[in-house]
């Protein structure tokens, strides 16, 4: 009876802890907005580059990988594209890529963006705003760092500079 | 349309039928001293007379309700006049039962004129018989309002019979601290309440007399990219300004008393929706309340709870107590089942979600959580009495906050109901 | 309390520390109970609660802190607070997009910073106000438990014969003589009593009657209802078990919902206005909403579902006019009206080429503002299109840009080839909106080449723009059910506590006397007149107001 009685009190206390800490920690971790965390794994996507291929998150797996949203529309994104070719060229011989996801504007628009910048990275269309929203953006450009393993190292909200961007990559490509 | 208005006039018969119902009782309460009968005779008698009054009054806002249900197609509880108007309705209902089962006449001595003040209130608000936009085409409209309000009704009865007890037990002869203060509190309840009948009467009286004034009020904003961008909204007033609105001219103005200029200006902190108008009407009613209360005070020649008090004698304060009590144990379920149960199941049907954070919901879940904490205090033997005579009133000023504040302070999803 | 206490009582029962009135002969234990003349604390029928013991060590404290029903209450009232402080300024949920870091203080001054600073702005979300709900549930675990156990061992062994000190403190007591036999009297009383469909136990000379004891359990019915109110509302939060999005549809269009496998169409979108013979004469002229109806198909993706290069293959599940208060519903997954979007969006003009020298025009042709045609033959001439700008404006540099995605101020730049026109080709300028022609200069951009030709729409008939467009809340909530389950459960448990009372009457013989004590837990206004009713029904006429007992102390 007596051992029984504790038994009780240890388990509602147990219970109270588990459920109670997931409830409260969970309110402390919120995260605003639904962008995803470090740590997290990135929404899987799959969208066209210009030749009409497909591409997939998952075709990235072992790879170190930077997700940079833009749009020609954003001044922010403009600035950074050649900052990023010149790390992708660095880069090259490195299991590293980089994606730009256009923010849902128009082929003619993306394919002239390519051309005038001399873009070499993969360039993909997002449609109707759908993998945008998946990744809960909220301002542009939004760059994420996706280690090998397939876990967001960094999230980088606003233009880049240089010295962000080599930082990043550099311990991008050490992980 | 002749349905409608045969509606308005039975409103207006039960509102009459109320006032009288409740001077009757008055002469039930006061007469017994100066009667020849002998007094329980003299009680039972106009409290007979008193009882039949008000439910004929009864019938007669039954027969608005229906008339105006049948009428303007839709169950008359989609805006504040029909809603505040359907609340008095069910304070009616829940004193009905109340009495039915303790038999106290005096208890209609409060809650009468708790009823013709609300119902008065109701009729501040325009009463046009408004189509139900596509948020209220639900039959949970016609459930969750009306399980809804008759909770809150019988948190009103708990808060008449809380009122009485305090008027039956606070003795105004007493000087001690805790006398005094309790003495205070009672009185200053009372001043609210005539603060309220005064802002009835002052709209009525410049409704009634046709009162007009207004402005153009000039309001800059800041948006988004920096640009300045100034709208010039039209200000009208029913009451005469004591206080004008924030950076407004006079167009028209009617003179009241000789003053054909504002007194004051609102201060520019003051932005909410209407600002400038709440504060001109809650200044008109704190002044003409303030007046009221001081002709009553010098008629009396003592202090109202002091003049009120005497005519409580003999009545049983337990049974009150009881009372009180009872009709708050008898509303909470209804109100949890009307006010969150109901509300859940609605807003998870309308809105997607059971339950959002609205200032409202927040507000309906603050009611319960209050009567949550009274009951609980309940079973403790020091809460009973006096203690739970306070947190019957507290808890009706909380539940009118509900109803009416949260429109008319806080902004969120309910805002339809507003005036 | 003292550390040592006797809970032996002189009936020679061995009671349980804490114990205030005996559990065999209902004789008050507790010293400060025993030595007063009022009415007896009743609660829980003066049982120990399981937590009251005499060493505590600190598990036994953090219980028997959650134990008390003063904690409960107070944990509640601050809770209460809190959600009414939250209610002062709107929380930050209510907004799509703004900066909390300023808009509070922008807003409502040094009193909106601090609302902001002590993390006012998120109250419902943020961990201590989950803590204060975490707390309350656990206080309703501990309190009910405590309570219920003993509660019902007491109600279940029940002792009929009980201490006459028990019976004369009881709040509804009658004392007095009797007539007759004693059996034959107990006899009438308990027939008396069964008509009033109690329960009737008699044990030589005493006598217990007793219904609705089950409303004894109601609140603890209705906090077992909580709880899994509270824990349903913790599942929503895991991972898989909700989801919330928004799509928005044009007429005609079929999108991706996102995180699922549907498709949903909307065929078309409604919006009534009610007329002005439908509305009172206060209203007229008001534009007053009547309904906003998409009519909507929901599909599921039966191939190719994920693969941008081909369509996918959609099969239909569900076809429903979804209105504001009837979503679309099917396996869990509902879709509500949830806003539409009206103002009118370009979509395509179809313009001609106008040669301005012979008056010629050729054409017309469609131009797509999203995704068009790159080249177009007309006539002897064609067009290549170069550049598109939607929302067109001059950087800092000088250079045409976009400023957003949206076709707010759309600009083409066009190739033109043909006859009289170089080789290479004449870049042209064209501006679809006329504002947009003028503001920019189009014909100065073109220069001489404008004077030539002309790109224009010929009427109104050649703008095409994109139809209303529908917003819809998808909704997944696989803990709905355990939400109402624990709603419902709460619900009849407060019914049960409420609408019924517990009653309870004890009487014993002595020597030709018997004293009755009576007790309910709720209503003894009612407990009284029962009593008095049935006394009458043994011919002996009461005041029910008679039978009170410790009240009306004057």
């Amino acid at each position: 009876m007596k051992s029984n009685r504790r038994l009780i009190q240890v388990l509602i206390f147990l219970g109270v802890i588990v459920l109670g800490g997931y409830a409260i920690g969970n309110s402390l971790f919120a995260d605003g907005g639904g962008l995803p965390r470090k740590g997290s794994k990135p929404p899987a996507f799959a969208l066209l580059d210009a030749d009409g291929k497909t591409h997939r998150l998952e075709d990235y797996k072992g790879k170190a990988l930077v997700i940079n949203f833009w749009g020609s529309f954003c001044p922010g994104c403009v600035t950074e594209t050649p900052d990023l070719e010149a790390q992708y060229k660095k880069h090259g011989d490195k299991p590293f890529e980089i994606v730009g996801i256009n923010l849902s504007e128009d082929r003619l628009t993306i394919n002239n963006f390519i051309k005038q910048y001399g873009v070499s990275y993969t360039i993909l269309q997002d449609n109707n705003r759908q993998v945008e929203s998946a990744y809960g953006l909220k301002s542009y450009p939004t760059t994420f760092f996706v280690k090998p393993d397939g876990t967001i190292m960094d999230v980088f909200i606003g233009p880049m500079g240089e010295q962000d961007m080599d930082e990043r990559i550099t311990k991008l490509l050490a992980s | 349309m002749s349905l409608l208005d045969f509606s308005s006039d039975a409103f207006i018969v039960a509102f009459f039928l109320y006032c009288f119902g409740f001077l009757f009782y008055g002469v039930s309460a006061l007469g017994r001293k100066w009667s020849k009968r002998s007094p329980e005779e003299h009680i039972r008698r106009w409290g007979r007379v008193a009882y039949i009054v008000s439910l004929l009054g009864f019938i007669a806002h039954l027969t608005f309700f229906f008339t105006r249900w049948s009428g303007g197609g839709h169950i008359p509880t989609s805006n504040m006049y029909e809603f505040m108007s359907f609340l008095a309705m069910a304070i009616m209902a829940a004193f009905i039962v109340v009495d039915a089962i303790y038999r106290k006449p005096l208890l209609g001595l409060f809650t009468l004129p708790l009823v013709v003040i609300i119902v008065a209130y109701a009729a501040v608000f325009p009463q046009e018989v408004q189509p139900l936009i596509p948020a209220l085409q639900s039959y949970w409209l016609k459930i969750h309002v009306t399980t809804a309000a008759t909770g809150e009704a019988f948190f009103a009865v708990g808060f008449a019979a809380g009122l009485m007890y305090l008027l039956r037990t606070v003795d105004f002869k007493k000087t001690d601290q805790r006398a005094r203060r309790e003495q205070r509190w009672v009185e200053f309840t009372l001043y609210v309440i005539i603060v309220i009948i005064a802002f009835i009467g002052s709209v009525f009286g410049f409704r009634g007399a046709g009162y007009e004034a207004n402005f153009k009020q000039e309001t800059v904003e800041i948006d988004d990219s920096g640009a300045e961008n100034s709208t010039v909204n039209t200000v009208e007033y029913s009451l005469p300004p004591i206080f004008k609105p924030y950076n407004s001219q006079v167009v028209t103005m009617d003179s009241f008393l000789g003053i054909d200029k504002p007194l004051f200006e609102t201060p520019h902190w003051m932005h909410g929706v209407d600002a400038a108008r709440k504060l001109n009407t809650i200044t008109w009613s704190i002044v003409n309340g303030s007046i009221l209360y001081g002709l009553l005070r010098l008629a009396l020649r003592k202090r109202i709870g002091a003049a009120i008090h005497p005519l409580m004698d003999g009545i049983d304060e337990d049974d009150i107590d009881e009372i009180s009590y009872r009709a708050i144990a008898i509303g909470y379920p209804i109100f949890m089942l009307g006010a969150l149960i109901f509300a859940m199941i609605w807003a998870y049907i309308a809105w997607s979600r059971f339950w959002g954070w609205d200032p409202k919901e927040v507000w309906a879940l603050i009611t319960w959580l209050y009567y949550t904490a009274y009951l609980h205090f309940r079973l403790s033997r020091g809460w009973h009495g006096s203690k739970s005579a306070w947190l019957a009133v507290i808890g009706f000023v909380v539940v009118m906050f509900t109803l009416i504040g949260v429109n008319l302070v806080l902004v969120g999803l309910h805002s339809y109901a507003g005036v | 309390m003292s550390a040592f206490e006797n809970t032996k009582c002189e009936c020679g029962h061995q009671n349980p520390t804490g114990t205030v009135l005996c559990e065999n002969c209902g004789y008050p234990l507790d010293p400060e109970e025993e030595s007063s003349e009022a009415p007896l604390e009743m609660r829980y029928d003066g049982i120990a609660r399981r937590s009251q013991k005499a060493n505590p060590n600190p598990i036994d404290r953090v219980w028997n802190f959650f134990s008390s029903v003063k904690v409960a209450v107070r944990l509640i009232v601050i809770t209460l607070i809190a959600a009414m402080i939250g209610t002062i300024f709107t929380q930050e949920n209510a907004f799509i997009s703004f900066d909390p870091t300023t808009y509070y203080e922008g807003k409502y001054g040094w009193i909106g910073k601090w609302y902001y600073k002590l993390g006012f702005s998120n109250t419902y979300e943020s961990w201590w106000f989950i803590g204060l709900l975490v707390m309350i549930g656990t206080s309703l675990v501990i309190c009910s438990l405590d309570r219920v156990l003993p509660l019902y061992r007491a109600l279940n062994k029940q002792q009929i014969r009980k201490h006459e000190q028990f019976l004369v403190r009881q709040k509804t007591v009658y004392t007095g003589e009797i007539e007759g036999p004693e059996d034959v009297w107990t006899d009438n009383m308990a027939k008396q009593l069964k008509r009033k469909h109690y329960k009737v136990h008699m044990e030589g000379g005493a006598l217990l009657a007793e219904k609705n004891r089950f409303s004894r359990w109601g609140p603890y019915v209705n906090h077992i209802g909580l709880i899994i109110f509270l824990l349903a509302v913790l599942l929503r939060t895991l991972p898989g078990w909700s989801i919330d999005n928004y799509v928005t549809v044009a007429e005609g269009d079929t999108v991706k919902v996102p995180e699922t496998k549907y498709y949903v169409k909307n065929e078309k979108f409604t919006i009534d206005y009610y007329t002005d013979a439908e509305l009172p004469k206060e209203l007229k002229g008001t534009a007053r909403a009547k309904l906003y109806e998409t009519q909507a198909i929901l599909y599921t993706c039966a191939a190719d579902c994920d693969d941008p290069s081909k369509e996918p293959k959609l099969t239909e599940v569900k076809r429903h006019n979804i209105i504001v208060n009837d979503p679309l519903s099917y396996n869990g997954i509902k879709a509500y009206q949830f806003g539409f979007d009206d103002t009118p969006k370009l979509k395509a003009v179809n313009p001609v080429l106008i040669d301005k020298k012979t008056g010629k025009s050729y054409g017309p042709f469609k131009l797509d503002m999203r995704n068009p045609q790159l080249n177009f033959e007309l006539g002897p001439y064609s067009l290549e299109l170069r550049q598109s700008y939607m929302d067109f404006a001059l950087n800092s540099d000088g250079k045409p840009t976009t400023k957003s995605r949206e076709p707010n101020a759309p600009a083409f730049v066009f190739l033109l080839k043909g006859p009289g026109l170089s080789d290479k080709g004449e870049p042209y300028m064209y501006f679809p909106k006329q504002n947009d022609k003028a503001r920019f200069s189009q014909d100065v951009i073109n220069g001489e080449l404008a004077e030539r030709f002309e790109l224009k729409v010929p009427a109104m008939e050649g703008v095409e723009f994109t139809p209303v467009e529908t917003s819809l809340n998808i909704r997944y909530d696989r803990a709905m059910p355990y939400i109402w389950v624990g709603a419902g459960i709460s619900m009849f448990g407060l019914l049960l506590g409420s609408y019924w009372q517990h009653r309870r009457i004890w009487l014993r013989l002595d020597n030709g006397r018997v004293t009755l004590g009576a007790h309910t837990n709720k209503n003894n206004y009612g407990m009284r007149a029962e009593v008095t009713s049935a006394l009458r029904g043994i011919g002996i006429v009461v005041e029910p107001k008679s039978l009170d007992n410790g009240r009306n102390k004057s």
